[in-house]
């Protein structure tokens, strides 16, 4: 046992130190803000002013409309956008209209302005009229210029915009929906029909769901969003630390070490003693992560609530924090061992990497079992999904969270979790010192498979 | 524990296979407490396979392995200090932290560990490359380092695998006296090389192994003494044909200074210079020489 600590701190120590794992610790929050930001950073950055629009009216009394809609777009829209937005996320497959949204919300977020003016056509026809503006937004006095044709009020009828960047998808986005809205109401109005009542009863409904019996704690998907985070962070430490762990194994066996610690401690010591050294390193990186994205949603929301916006948290049983944690680190010893499988099969990391790749799809795979257990939670599928090795950890805590099972399968499955970590580090064991024996060659799986039945 | 007639370190009738190949069979040894005892043999013998069963890496097939007189097992395994042939450390660990992780594993406290270290580095000469990593140093250095992770918890019994290798003269002289000190301190020293050199002018016992079987064994003085041809260096004038009797001298070889004069089957050389000085010779020079263990090694290996 003291021993096995000695292992542990070892393992820990000597990777916690390394400028690797330092600055990748701190790279990556800021990787993440950045990659959050930066876009709105870049694109709020458009050179010389406002962007400068003509539009030719074919229908000859739409103009002034168009004109009020693009350019008061941003204060009418608040109201609704303040109340769609937190529900974005929710709304199921990104789309083209999500994308647009998101252009939207973007170009008002950096304030972009508009300078519209009338082309009188006088009876001219519309290609010499384009000809016109073309030579105009060649010259540069212009940006683009939008055409709208006689026929725009009926279902048929397509405006049009050529602009000298289409790649300024801002400013096509909010064109577009200033068009659109303007034309629209334009053909309420023609109708009969008074634009802001259709506004108001055309509001959208809201559904709270509550769990059955649980009184009046709404679900808001939170403990949802956590079981695939959980499942997530399993597959990342995987990805991240599987390699980590796997190369510890290789690099005893290359530098002849472990032929030393042989002699000093069980294998058996030397395996739990690495899993849980590596694992502690990745659980430290994690956790500081972790806290760095507490600290930014936490001032988050307090900036969305500064600025007047609903937020609310998702609400989680405390008792669910402790599952997901449980369950990760099942999860992600679980899948470690296999990866010190694989290093003491193998000579060189390069090897190892290729061997690698199976249980990074397994890791994948567990996450794909969600869908069928979250349809079903309590069907005979599902129990026994949530009970095998590899892909229990994410499928039992999905099932907590939707309808939480009887006790003792939660029991069934963390144990049958630990018993699979116990006995995949055993065998582990058995290859690596089986395998440090021999010399060159990297070990084929029959092979394997005899030593860790002969002694 | 260290009674002093319990042999350090005895095997019984050992054997070991791996598939097909026989890599040690029935081997049995006995190691006398606060001696150096070597194990020689040439390449693949068989000597790390006996060197992983003493600790307790591969369990014989059959046989007993007893360490002062205790079934080898898990619990001594921090009596022994064992340097592998093939060195290994961790190559970004900084040396000061690498001596406390091998000084704990064997069962010191993290303060004993660097004490010993500390005292271990001044005497081979390398404290100033405590804060250094593995890779800054040379090959001798981590060969150094190396031997200190196998002594420092002050071991019963060293085992050291081809503990010259890598060394040069000024180090390996270093080493002699470390060894010898640690002899004269009561640790008892297995030594497995095949440099006959340095196995002559260290052991007390030795052990020859080939092609996975003991050849021969015992102290280094019966094994020379047993190896048959026995030989005199002669300086001496008015031999008066005493070695001309072929009971007593087999041959004369003129080495020019000296003669080398073998004996015959069953002859003292005692007698031989008794018999010369009686019949009036001037002897300057007369000594037994001795096959060297190199001799006796080659010659062993090659009937075997």
């Amino acid at each position: 046992m003291r021993k096995l600590l000695v292992i542990i701190k070892r393992e820990y120590l000597y990777r916690v130190r390394t400028k690797a794992f330092v600055i990748t610790t701190v790279l990556m929050p800021l990787f993440v803000i950045f990659s959050a930001v930066a876009p709105a950073l870049l694109f709020s950055i458009k050179s010389g002013g406002a962007t400068r629009i003509a539009v030719v009216d074919q229908t000859g009394r739409l103009y002034e409309s168009v004109r009020n809609s693009i350019l008061t777009s941003r204060d009418e829209d608040d109201e609704e956008g303040a109340k769609t937005r937190p529900q974005a996320p929710a709304r199921g497959m990104p789309g083209q209209q999500d994308g647009d949204e998101q252009m939207r919300q973007l170009g008002k977020a950096t304030g972009q302005r508009y300078e519209l003016e009338q082309v009188p056509t006088q009876g001219r026809a519309l290609e010499e009229v384009r000809r016109e503006l073309d030579e105009r937004v060649r010259k540069n006095q212009l940006d683009g210029y939008v055409v709208l044709p006689a026929n725009i009020m009926t279902s048929e009828g397509r405006a049009e915009y050529r602009g000298r960047n289409l790649g300024d998808m801002i400013t096509t986005s909010q064109l577009r929906h200033g068009l659109r809205r303007a034309v629209i109401e334009q053909r309420m109005r023609d109708a009969q029909i008074d634009p802001r009542r259709v506004r108001e009863l055309s509001k959208e409904i809201e559904m709270d769901a509550f769990k059955a019996g649980s009184g009046d704690e709404k679900d808001t998907g939170g403990s949802f969003g956590l079981a695939m985070g959980v499942g997530l962070f399993i597959y990342m430490g995987i990805l991240l630390y599987g390699q980590v762990i796997m190369s510890s194994v290789v690099e005893e066996k290359t530098t002849r070490i472990s032929e030393v610690l042989f002699s000093s401690v069980k294998s058996f010591q030397l395996m739990a003693g690495k899993l849980v050294g590596v694992s502690l390193v990745g659980m430290t990186q994690f956790g500081i992560w972790a806290l760095a994205f507490l600290l930014l949603s936490i001032y988050g929301v307090a900036a969305l609530a500064a600025s007047g916006t609903k937020f609310t948290l998702p609400s989680v049983p405390p008792i669910f924090f402790l599952y997901a944690f449980v369950f990760f680190v099942i999860g992600f010893f679980m899948y470690a061992t296999i990866f010190m499988i694989v290093g003491s099969m193998v000579t060189t990391e390069k090897e190892a990497g290729q061997l690698a790749m199976p249980v990074i799809f397994l890791s994948v795979a567990s996450v794909y079992m969600i869908f069928p257990v979250i349809r079903a939670p309590n069907s005979p599928l599902a129990f026994w999904i949530s009970i095998s090795p590899f892909f229990s950890p994410v499928t039992m805590l999905v099932r907590i969270v939707t309808e939480t099972p009887p006790p003792w399968q939660i029991a069934l499955s963390v144990g049958i979790g630990l018993a699979t970590i116990l006995f995949f580090t055993w065998v582990a064991a058995r290859v690596y010192r089986i395998g440090m024996l021999m010399y060159g060659k990297s070990a084929s799986l029959p092979e394997v498979l005899r030593w860790v039945r002969q002694s | 524990m260290r009674e002093a007639n319990t042999p350090a370190l005895v095997l019984e009738g050992v054997s070991k296979s791996f598939d097909e190949f026989v890599a040690v069979r029935d081997l049995s040894l006995t190691v006398r407490p606060g001696t150096i005892y070597g194990l020689l043999g040439p390449n693949g013998a068989g000597k790390t396979t006996t060197i992983r069963m003493i600790v307790n890496i591969i369990a014989p097939d059959t046989g007993r392995v007893l360490l002062y007189g205790r079934p080898m097992g898990e619990k001594l395994m921090d009596k022994i200090g064992y340097l592998p042939e093939e060195r290994g450390l961790y190559k970004k660990m900084r040396i000061g932290d690498q001596l406390r992780f091998f000084g704990e594993l064997k069962g010191l406290t993290p303060k004993q560990a660097d004490e010993r270290a500390s005292r271990w580095l001044e005497r081979l000469k390398l404290s100033e490359w405590k804060a250094k990593k593995t890779d800054e140093l040379s090959k001798g250095m981590q060969q150094k380092i190396q031997f200190i992770t196998t002594v420092m918890h002050e071991p019963d019994l060293l085992i050291l695998d081809e503990v010259f290798s890598g060394l040069d003269p000024v180090n390996a002289e270093l080493m002699i006296d470390v060894l010898h000190e640690l002899k004269a301190a009561g640790r008892t020293i297995i030594l497995s090389t095949h440099q006959m050199e340095q196995a002559e002018r260290l052991c007390d016992d030795i052990c020859l192994i080939n092609k996975s079987r003991k050849v021969l064994d015992g102290s280094l003085r019966e094994v020379k003494r047993g190896a048959g041809r026995r030989a005199v260096a002669l300086r001496a004038e008015d031999t008066n044909g005493v070695l001309d009797d072929r009971s007593l001298v087999a041959g004369v070889k003129n080495l020019g200074d000296y003669s080398e004069v073998t004996l015959a089957e069953g002859a003292d050389e005692q007698e031989v210079l008794r018999r010369l000085v009686a019949g009036g010779a001037r002897v300057t020079r007369f000594e037994s020489v001795e096959p060297s263990l190199h001799d006796i090694f080659i010659r062993k290996v090659s009937e075997g």
